[in-house]
């Protein structure tokens, strides 16, 4: 039986620049930061969904990430977010798309899951639903920084607005992610973020999408991505890694292989991190940059590219 | 070597006998929609346009479950998803908990063809919909008295009546509910230069949560298209579709050699053995091969190909005639 294991990555971007040490020390510290409470969780005795929350909870706390505090802004200055978890036994999932005030929304995904017969909420009944179930509201400016003021002002300055490679371009970097195994060898998978500077109202991209940004079937693997949503999307990006996966393709070729093929047919670039059903590991990334960490084995991995 | 054209569509899967409309305006209207389709193929020699002209068509019948005709949400409103997407270079368009607006379809075609996003929802869809010209209706343009009724007689839980209306037909039957819960519509095409389309339209699940979204704007679940392996469109259990990426596990199965009917049958086998779910599915592969399946009792469907239009309802049927 693998022991626990826990993945997670602060989102693919592309290199930042070098006066942004300061930002890329604080990834670094939120990453380590999420995987050692994951970790602890699962050693406690968590489940393997319950530590995948627990990691994106605490992406979502750090501003410096792009996800609940330090979301990115739409194009109406406000921020909307989507988040999904699914877990690995019986494919169960919870996913939320443009939703608001909510601090922690990868947990409103986890009470879609658990307490609705549904699978993805999305707009104001994902906000009447978050205020029946009892997760945590917050005022809009409680989420918002200056860095995303900032990049929106950036987006909007453009002569044509918002670029469909924006979310790889962007010096901030995109959605937060989790890839867990607990000590029964469960899998669960969790993301969460603001989406793209500038998007348009309503937008959604892939995190809430089951086969996009995310998927976990404990028969296979995991998967979770970040990077250029609507390539991912198309490219069912998340899906292909665990079909890969299936005919017995490592988790490092599989994500390197899938994101190759999304390159080809799409010229989109992202970062997935994704575990098989022993607790093999892959960080896969063509953009050049993703902060994560991983724990296994009581040994704490981390760095700023892939591999 | 041009393409041979096929347009193939469905009214949703769905289980049980019906007491609400007739299985005959289902076949009609499918049919109606298949030919329209037909003509567009005829007219444009483009996909995309042909299977946004049946959607439309099956968008405005008040029979099926999408645009006029769509059911209530648990707040008795009508909340619409709608997909669209192009086999070419995959480019999609799709917008969820739109309301108000006649044709959604036509909308998720201006989110591929006037932004850059493939998604948008609720009140951002609507603001969208402004924005590129597409006007609202009142809400009582789009209900029927049967949607009303569908609300009103609703009894048990979500999880009870989606049992009820998408079960498996080898699964024992269950006596509570009304039934005749329709469904979601859907196209696929492939034109004379072999690009394909497809597309989804559906107003939901009766008394479904406000802001659920179920599998038909989902890129991959409800709805795929890719010109390296084929088209499909999805009906029925929505949770049970998305859990299993239904329609571009049928895309993978073609790409791995298995014929559009061989490829439909499996994965809706895999759904079944993995989340209990019932749902039906037309495809159609880059060769032009179709595919029809359900795992329902019934499910309207109608396809042109080779000068015959063929259609049915019930399994194994399989009626045809000729058509210019």
């Amino acid at each position: 039986m693998p022991g626990a294991v826990v993945l997670v990555h602060g989102g693919a971007g592309k290199i930042p620049k070098a006066n942004n040490d300061v930002d890329n020390q604080a990834r670094l510290y939120g990453v380590k930061s999420a995987a050692t409470a994951a970790y602890e969780a699962l050693l406690a005795g968590a489940s393997a969904v319950d530590a995948a929350e627990t990691a994106v909870r605490c992406l979502e706390d750090f501003p410096v990430f792009n996800a609940g505090v330090g979301s990115r802004l739409n194009l109406a200055g406000e921020v909307e977010m989507d988040a999904a978890i699914m877990d690995g036994r019986g494919l169960r999932a919870g996913a939320v798309g443009a939703v608001k005030n909510v601090k922690n929304p990868v947990s409103l995904a986890r009470k879609i899951m658990d307490l609705t017969p549904h699978v993805l909420l999305v707009g104001e009944g994902a906000s009447q639903f978050a205020q029946e179930s009892g997760v945590q509201l917050v005022p809009m400016q409680e989420l918002i920084t200056e860095k995303s003021r900032r990049a929106l002002a950036q987006v909007k300055s453009l002569p044509f607005g918002i670029d469909p490679k924006a979310e790889e371009e962007e010096e901030e970097h995109g959605t937060v992610g989790a890839a867990v195994m607990d000590t029964a060898g469960n899998l669960a998978t969790s993301i969460s973020t603001g989406g793209i500077s500038g998007k348009h109202v309503g937008r959604v991209g892939d995190s809430p999408i089951i086969g996009g940004g995310i998927y976990c079937d404990n028969m296979v693997g995991a998967a979770v991505a970040t990077g250029q949503g609507e390539s991912i999307i198309r490219t069912c990006l998340a899906n292909n890694i665990i079909q890969l996966m299936s005919t017995g393709m490592a988790p490092q070729q599989a994500g390197d292989s899938a994101l190759e093929t999304m390159r080809q047919r799409v010229s989109g670039l992202a970062g997935v991190i994704v575990l098989d059903r022993h607790g093999n590991s892959g960080i896969c990334c063509n953009t050049g940059h993703m902060s994560w960490a991983q724990l296994k084995d009581n040994e704490l991995s981390w760095g700023l590219s892939a591999g | 070597m041009p393409t041979e054209p096929v347009i193939i569509v469905h009214g949703g899967a769905v289980s049980g006998v019906h007491t609400y409309g007739s299985s005959e305006a289902r076949v009609l209207g499918v049919q109606a929609a298949a030919l329209a389709g037909w003509e567009k193929l005829k007219e444009t020699g483009c996909a995309l346009d042909a299977v946004e002209v049946a959607v439309c068509s099956l968008e405005d019948n008040p029979t099926f479950d999408a645009g006029t005709g769509s059911v209530l949400n648990q707040a008795g409103e009508i909340e619409m998803d709608a997909i669209i997407m192009d086999g070419k270079n995959l480019d999609t368009g799709a917008i969820a908990c739109v309301q108000n607006i006649k044709n959604p379809v036509k909308l998720a075609r201006k989110v591929m063809e006037n932004t850059h996003h493939c998604l948008l929802v609720g009140k951002g869809a609507n603001l969208f919909a402004e924005k590129v010209g597409i006007s609202t209706v009142p809400l009582e343009e789009l209900v029927t008295e049967i949607s009303r009724q569908k609300l009103e007689l609703c009894n048990g839980s979500y999880e009870d009546r989606c049992k009820h209306a998408f079960k498996a037909s080898n699964v024992k039957k269950c006596v509570k509910h009304s039934d005749g819960e329709h469904d979601t519509v859907g196209a696929v095409a492939i034109d004379v230069h072999g690009n394909m389309a497809a597309a989804t339209s559906t107003g939901g699940i009766t008394a479904k949560m406000v802001g659920r979204v179920g599998d038909s704007p989902v890129i991959g679940a409800g709805c795929y298209c890719d010109n390296v392996s084929g088209g499909v469109s999805c009906t029925g259990h929505g949770e049970s579709i998305m859990k299993v990426t239904l329609a571009s596990r049928i895309t993978m199965y073609i790409e791995e050699g298995l014929s559009a009917q061989e490829a439909a049958e499996k994965a809706l086998d895999y759904m079944f053995n993995k989340t209990e779910g019932a749902g039906g599915v037309i495809a159609v592969s880059k060769t032009g091969e179709v595919g029809v399946h359900f795992t329902t009792g019934f499910m309207s469907w109608a396809f042109v190909k080779s000068g015959k239009l063929h259609y049915g309802w019930i399994p194994g049927e399989n009626h045809t005639r000729a058509v210019e």
